[in-house]
Formats: structure tokens, sequence, C-alpha cells
């Protein structure tokens, strides 16, 4: 859920945009690291962020039998690892701000935060936690990746609702209302998007174990074909 | 991707990006200093005629970009005008229209729309290639810069994919039943998936077999007139700033 163009107040605007940039910078460090060390990594970033692009560019069926785009937040995560999702995330926010009009670039901090912070990072923690608890491997990552979803939009809530608390309950009342209004859309979408991450993940896994294993993600579970 | 290919092929194509960043900055600002709602609503509609007739972008593809957004501005600003309680009421949970809240509403809903029409006047009239060049005139951090190069090219290649694979899927009845959509586009996402390993491992021998050891190196477009486009950008973007004080 991608906060409009010119939605938030210039000081939350300004706040989300400081608040996503030590994350981001941190992320370049990282990949900087990486590509001094391994230089052909350069290319599979640039590519995917081109293929997170182009994830959330598609049509997705949705539960309640309408159509609508998955965030790819979550797969994004389980395959190329949170830290790299917050510069990719930047990347593809501001890919789709100037080619799709979708977000906007005085919302570019606070898309971010929820888009390429939050939802990267629970996804990799809800992975990482379902599998050293051995649950089942669909079970994991639609877990991850619906969960990913669900927090995404917790955090874009809660952002609107920081900015324009509700006169008379405040916060808490003004988060309710958020909320609530974009469950109707939101959570058939994590739904959904859980269960398209649980096809795609097995399919790599029954076709493309090789690959996979240069996600240190996937490591630990047996391959069954 | 409707704004892209208007982006290449406006009447402002060739005027410097700088110059049109510039007059896009000073309408943010403007439009973050209005208070007053008609004045945002009038800067909103003055910046929409001056990308259609001004670059040449026809009404219903401006349209047809300017409308989806409009959805969560909506449903937001509905949002913002029901409150939640109340000092009267007897139960926790009761909405109520908030009215007071309304001159507010529409300083937020026009200020959006004012942003907006902003950031489609960059996004219309500026290829992605120039906004690169112009971030990289502006010291960003180069890596930062080769990811979105990279990312940036290869999206249409992606594109491609995908829509050739759906269509493949689609003659086979892929997308007949809801179940039947989920396991094809999930069977064609997996498949992207792979392309990014092996799409990466070609352009990096590509970029090898050239004598590529470092970072990527580009030859900027050369714009003329840059004084005068400047010129003109920084007097409207000005006028802009001072009206939304004074008025």
């Amino acid at each position: 859920m991608h906060i409009m163009e010119g939605f938030l107040p210039v000081s939350h605007a300004v706040g989300w945009s400081l608040a996503s940039l030590p994350f981001v910078g941190y992320g370049l460090h990282v990949i900087k690291k990486i590509m001094q060390e391994k230089p052909q990594q350069r290319m599979l970033l640039g590519v995917a962020t081109a293929f997170t692009f182009v994830l959330s560019a598609l049509k997705m069926p949705s539960v309640t039998g309408s159509c609508s785009h998955p965030t790819g937040t979550g797969l994004g995560a389980i395959l190329f690892g949170p830290v790299a999702m917050a510069p990719i995330g930047l990347v593809v926010l501001l890919f789709q701000a100037l080619l799709l009009a979708h977000g906007g670039l005085t919302t570019l901090g606070a898309n971010v935060f929820s888009m390429g912070i939050v939802g990267p990072f629970a996804a990799y923690g809800i992975f990482r936690l379902a599998s050293t608890l051995r649950l089942p491997f669909g079970l994991s990552v639609f877990l991850a990746a619906a969960l990913a979803d669900l927090l995404t939009y917790v955090t874009t809530s809660m952002q609107l609702a920081w900015a324009f608390p509700d006169p008379t309950g405040g916060f808490t009342a003004s988060f309710l209302k958020f909320a609530g209004i974009f469950a109707i859309t939101q959570i058939p979408l994590a739904i959904s998007e859980g269960l398209l991450t649980v096809v795609v993940a097995n399919t790599l896994k029954r076709f493309n174990y090789p690959e996979l294993q240069e996600m240190k993600v996937f490591a630990g579970y047996e391959v069954r074909v | 991707m409707l704004i892209e290919q208007w982006a290449y092929t406006n009447r402002w194509r060739w005027v410097p990006p700088g110059a049109k960043a510039l007059l896009t900055l000073s309408a943010f600002i403007s439009a973050f200093v209005a208070t007053h709602p008609w004045l945002l609503l009038a800067l909103a509609f003055g910046l929409a005629t001056l990308t259609i007739r001004g670059a040449g972008i026809p009404v219903r593809h401006y349209l047809r970009v300017f409308l989806p957004p409009l959805a969560f501005l909506v449903i937001a600003a509905a949002t913002l005008g029901i409150s939640i309680g109340g000092t009267n009421s007897p139960w926790p949970l009761t909405l109520r229209l908030a009215p007071n809240q309304l001159p507010e509403i529409v300083r937020i809903c026009g200020r959006s729309l004012a942003c907006l029409t902003a950031l489609l006047f960059l996004a219309f009239t500026t290829p992605m290639t120039d906004l690169i060049a112009l971030l990289r005139w502006l010291k960003m951090p180069p890596i930062l810069l080769e990811i979105m190069t990279l990312g940036y090219r290869s999206v249409s290649v992606f594109l491609a994919a995908a829509q050739e694979i759906t269509t493949a899927q689609k003659v086979r009845l892929g997308y007949a039943t809801m179940r039947a959509a989920r396991r094809s586009l999930g069977s064609m996402v997996a498949v992207l998936a792979v392309q990014v390993w092996q799409r990466a491992a070609a352009l990096e021998k590509a970029a090898q077999s050239r004598a590529n050891d470092g970072p990527l190196l580009f030859l900027d477009n050369e714009f003329a007139g840059n004084g005068r486009s400047f010129a003109v950008s920084a007097a409207g973007g000005f006028t802009l700033i001072v009206l939304a004080l004074v008025l």
C-alpha cells in the first residue's frame, strides 16, 4: 500500500526519509563490501531490482475474486536478503513513482520504511523463525510472505495515524480507522501473496535447486523432486 | 508503460532535466507552503495544463495515469472525515462524521493533487536515463546509480519475458480459473526469478569481455539552451513560491 504523492505533512515526509536513511546507507555499505569481494554481484543486484519492479507490476488473482498487485517484499527478502532489500526497495519505489505514478517522491521515505525495510526484515525474521521451529517449508514461506505484507500495511496505517491523529480518539482511534478501512483490500492481498509465494518457492525448489543453493535462506531444507 | 513512452517522445524531451526538476521542486515547495485550497487546486490545474498543452501529452493518456492514485486519496480522505467515539457516545466504537475536519481534508486533498501533477510533469517530460544523469550530477552514491541503471535497463527485458510467458500460458487456458491462474502466475514468477541469476551472469560475461573491471561509465546527453531553460524554470518556480506565501 503506497502513500500517495503529497499526502503526508512535510515534517512527516522528512522524518520518515531520515528514519529510512540509516537502513539504506547500511544496505549500500554491505552491497559495496560484497561487490569488492565478488564483483559479479553488481549485475545481480541491478537485475534483481528489475525483477522486483516487474513483480509489483503483475496482476495477481485475489482471494476476493478481484485483481491486485503483489508487493514482492516477502519473496525479495527471501531471495536476496533483507539488508539488500532496503536500497533495492528505494530504487523500485522510485521507479514506481516515476514510471507508474504509484507512491511519490515526497512520500518516498515513508514508503521505503514500510515496504523496503519493515516488510523485508519481517519476512526474513519470520522465515528464519519458522525454519528454526521446523515448520513445513510451504507454511514457512506462506507465513513469511503473508505476515510481511500485513506488517507493511500495519506500518503504513501507523504512519497515516501518526500524521493525522483523530481529533477525539488521537493516534489509537486514527490507527483503527485506517487499519480497518484498508484491511478490506490488504488482508485478501496478503493471503493471495502468501499463496503465490508458496507456489513460486515450491517451483524454484523443484526445478532450480542449484540456483537456490546460492541463497542461504533455503539452506537446511531437503530437495523433494 | 505509458509514462515512459511519452517521456521519450514529448515536446520537452530536450529541455534540460535540471530545469524541469527545478520547476517540479518549486511546485512541491509551493504546494506545502500554500494554505488556501483554491490556490492548491489552481496549482494542480496549472501544472496539468502545462504538461498536457506544453509537452503535448494527450488528455486521455494523462488521465489514465492521473486517476488511479486518486483511489487512495478518496479512501484516505473519507477515513479522515470519520471520527471514532465521542464524549457523548455510550459506545466505545461509534463512527460519526467530523465536519470540523473538512477544511483540513480539503487542504490535504488539494496538496496531494498539486504534488501529483508536479510529479507527473517531471515523469511525463523526462526519461529515466536523464533523471539518472541528473542524480549523478547531484553526486548521489555511484553504487545506487549503478543499481538504478542496470535495473532500469533490465525492466523492459523482464516485462517482455513476462508478457511472452503469460501469452503462452493463456493459450493453454492457464488463467481459466483462479486456482490455475495462481499456479500459472507462480510458475512464471519462479522462471523469472531464475532468470535473475542467468541474466546477471550473462551481463557480467558481456562486461568482462569488454574489459570492464570497475564502475560503469556513461556518456550523458547534451541539452541546448541550458541557461534560458533554467532562467524560465527559476522564474516560474519563484513565482509559484511567492504566490503560495502571499496568498
